[in-house]
């Protein structure tokens, strides 16, 4: 197939990658947009509720906003669609639905393909549950693992190493070459998440007066997260009894972050471990930070310096943590050779 | 990141690339299910037996029969013979083909079950019909709970042993009442949180509890599911031994004495309800027992062995557990991992790990949750969608 011919079959044809993560969702799609959501779905709760959202199903941001008239849904929670309930499987349709009308042109009746990641753990449970998921509103369809995703996009497909350092979990994968087996993935249910919860924790223990919740302690996790020395002390502003006051939290949240590392280094030797004793050098230098806990400061040094202890060890983060999952299945699905979609 | 030359890399790519279509075409195909192999692969051809042993003999019973039947019917027994065979003759076909969503197979012993009505047939008694009933109750293709779109509301969960009764003991001092304890808490949060099932435990804290006790427990509630929890303890084994149980199908004694009882009415619908009754009770809890079974043991089995390679998969097994025998619902009884092996016990002591398998057995029941409301029938499944968009 010709250049030419390739350019105007992806114009028939929107291709899109999809990044269905525990916390945020991305979409990037052949006509160069890409969008995320925060991955929350929510149905308001009865026809008052209806009328004061204007709309009956709300996602992200939006469903954050009004989640106290809706009923909210995290369907990835944990990295896995939880099949046993039927609503967790409608807000994945939906929000897959909303994450393609977000980039396909209202008007534009051409057939979608789509890649969709998914966290590593329990793929074999939720690619059925996607696929049911996505068959309504793509033509055809892959799902692979989403760090072999990441991988794909930028370009590490021999003896090298993703972590994607999501909300629900962490996904290790090593590539070489192939399909990443189970062999060659990892997964540790310690994540984004449970730096939040932790977070939580040691506040609560040190300012039991303040009034905050999780959704707070998110957010400064996302701005101020940290490990090592700190750049500068770590102030954020809490309300006690409804007055805005400053509190000091660098302590706390360095404990929180890097109460996910041990985890991180015991798995990441033991897949080096595993792997062809030849190699091993060169994945150690070959290691790819992603996901949002990639943002955490100072982690990638951290690594380098743990595994340095092994040997040489080089560790970069990805440049796009937010879209580096959905461009790589993107880029999977645009290399796709034409007769590889006609069956799938 | 590694450099190499372009050329190297599109070949990388194109390996890459097929790898992924072949591992997608695999999830595309109907997904094997859990229990076959070795087992399903045996149970489907004591199945075929069975059905071509039944159309044997149903064959053989017209012959003998028809020539009886008087004048009327002397001049065509070979057409009625012929035309009650074709229906007969679809049951193989039905039970060795076909069928995808089929699950498990049980030999269920059908012959004894077609023959007997027709000693005492009423002139105008439609045989195919009963055909039809031995189809749905004695078919192990077809899955009762979806054929009457049953729903489960009520799951009793049974963590074994407690009180002055330990269970096993490790060699660290762990004892299996302690962990099944502390699963089936984990367990209940868990099922519980999709806010559509009421989940109870046989035993809350440290109690002596007797199986008759447990067996009474469930009964006497609007018990749906039972999953009995317990662990494991093969010194004799190296690996980590993960299996779950389930009452099978009665031994063929049982059949008799059944069969024996039966043929003391006089009635022939009658004897047909009380048959169609038995049969359900029994058909029903074998498949679905058999298929939450598969469903834990499946999760359980490949998400432990990801963590440890020594794990060994017993499979789903048929035993005459008193708890599983006793238990009116489907019910089945979970060996979670192996504390005479030591690592095992280490690691059952942390919470983590311990939330890690809850949270397998978790995957697994709903994952037979869900395919059991998968097959309600479709239109229903509309309804509920437009009802949750209108509200």
């Amino acid at each position: 197939m010709t250049k030419k011919s390739e350019a105007k079959e992806a114009d028939e044809k929107l291709i899109v990658g999809i990044d269905l993560g525990t916390s945020r969702s991305a979409i990037s799609a052949s006509n160069g947009k890409s969008m995320w959501v925060d991955s929350y779905v929510g149905w308001p709760k009865d026809f008052i509720a209806r009328k004061v959202v204007g709309n009956s199903v709300l996602f992200g941001k939006d469903a954050l906003e009004h989640r106290l008239s809706l009923d909210l849904y995290r369907p990835l929670k944990n990295g896995v669609i939880k099949e046993g309930t039927t609503r967790d499987e409608e807000a994945v349709k939906e929000l897959i639905h909303h994450l393609i009308t977000l980039v396909k042109p209202k008007k534009d009746n051409s057939k979608v393909r789509a890649v969709v990641g998914v966290p590593a753990e329990s793929f074999k449970v939720n690619k059925v549950a996607i696929r049911k998921a996505v068959s309504d509103f793509a033509e055809s369809l892959l799902v692979v693992s989403e760090p072999f995703a990441i991988a794909y996009g930028v370009n590490a497909l021999d003896n090298a190493m993703v972590i994607d350092i999501g909300a629900g979990t962490i996904d290790f994968c090593i590539m070489h070459g192939t399909v990443p087996t189970d062999e060659d993935q990892r997964t540790v249910l310690q994540a984004g998440d449970y730096i939040d919860q932790q977070l939580y924790n040691f506040m609560a223990e040190r300012y039991p007066h303040s009034d905050f919740n999780l959704n707070m302690v998110r957010r400064f996790k996302e701005e101020f997260s940290f490990i090592g020395d700190p750049e500068r002390a770590v102030k954020v502003n809490i309300p006690v009894d409804g007055r805005p006051t400053k509190h000091d939290v660098t302590e706390e949240m360095r404990r929180a972050c890097e109460s996910i590392l041990p985890a991180i280094v015991e798995t990441t030797l033991e897949l080096i471990a595993k792997f062809d004793p030849e190699y091993q050098d060169v994945i150690r230098q070959n290691i790819i930070l992603a996901g949002g806990g990639s943002q955490i400061r100072g982690i990638d040094k951290y690594l380098e310096n743990v595994l340095s202890e092994y040997g040489k060890a080089k560790v970069e983060v990805v440049e796009d943590p937010l879209f580096c999952g959905a461009n790589g299945a993107l880029s999977l699905a645009m290399d796709m050779p034409e007769d590889y979609w006609t069956e799938v | 990141m590694t450099p190499r030359n372009a050329a190297d890399n599109v070949r990388l790519k194109s390996t890459i690339l097929r790898g992924v279509y072949n591992e997608n075409l695999r999830i595309n195909s109907p997904r094997p299910d859990p229990a076959s192999g070795r087992k399903g692969r045996e149970g489907r051809r004591t199945a075929l037996v069975f059905s071509v042993l039944l159309v044997l003999a149903v064959t053989v019973l017209f012959v003998r029969f028809f020539p009886s039947m008087g004048p009327d019917a002397s001049g065509e027994p070979a057409a009625v013979a012929s035309a009650t065979a074709s229906p007969v003759s679809m049951a193989p076909a039905y039970t060795s083909a076909s069928l995808p969503s089929a699950n498990l197979s049980f030999p269920v012993p059908q012959a004894s079950y077609v023959m007997r009505p027709y000693d005492s047939l009423p002139q105008d008694f439609n045989t195919d019909r009963l055909l039809d009933y031995s189809l749905i109750l004695n078919n192990d293709m077809v899955r009762l709970s979806s054929v009457f779109g049953l729903d489960v509301q009520t799951i009793v969960i049974d963590p074994g042993h407690g009180g002055v009764d330990p269970g096993a003991i490790g060699v660290l001092g762990t004892k299996e009442k302690d962990i099944v304890l502390d699963l089936a808490h984990r367990l209940r949060d868990k099922l519980m949180e999709s806010g559509r099932y009421n989940v109870v435990l046989t035993r809350e804290g440290d109690s002596t509890m007797s199986l008759a006790e447990r067996v009474e427990f469930a009964n006497s509630g609007r018990t749906d599911l039972f999953i009995s929890l317990h662990v494991n303890a093969l010194p004799q084994k190296r690996a980590n031994v993960i299996e779950t149980y389930y009452y099978g199908p009665p031994s063929d004694a049982e059949t008799l004495r059944i069969a024996e009882q039966e043929n003391k009415g006089s009635g022939i619908l009658t004897r047909d309800f009380a048959n169609m009754i038995r049969k359900i009770g029994n058909t029903f809890k074998e498949q679905e027992s058999a298929s939450l079974a598969a469903a834990i043991q499946h999760s359980l089995f490949t998400n432990v062995k990801k963590y440890d390679k020594d794990t060994s998969d017993a499979g789903i097994k048929i035993a005459p557990f008193a708890v599983l025998l006793g238990v009116d619902a489907p019910s089945v009884l979970v060996e979670i991992s192996c504390i005479s092996k030591k690592q095992e016990e280490l690691k059952l002591n942390l919470p983590a790990y311990r939330e890690e398998i809850t949270s397998f057995i978790a995957e697994g029941t709903s994952r037979y949750l869900a395919r059991r409301n998968l097959q309600v029938v479709k239109g229903e499944e509309n309804d509920q969608k437009v009802r949750g968009k209108r509200s």
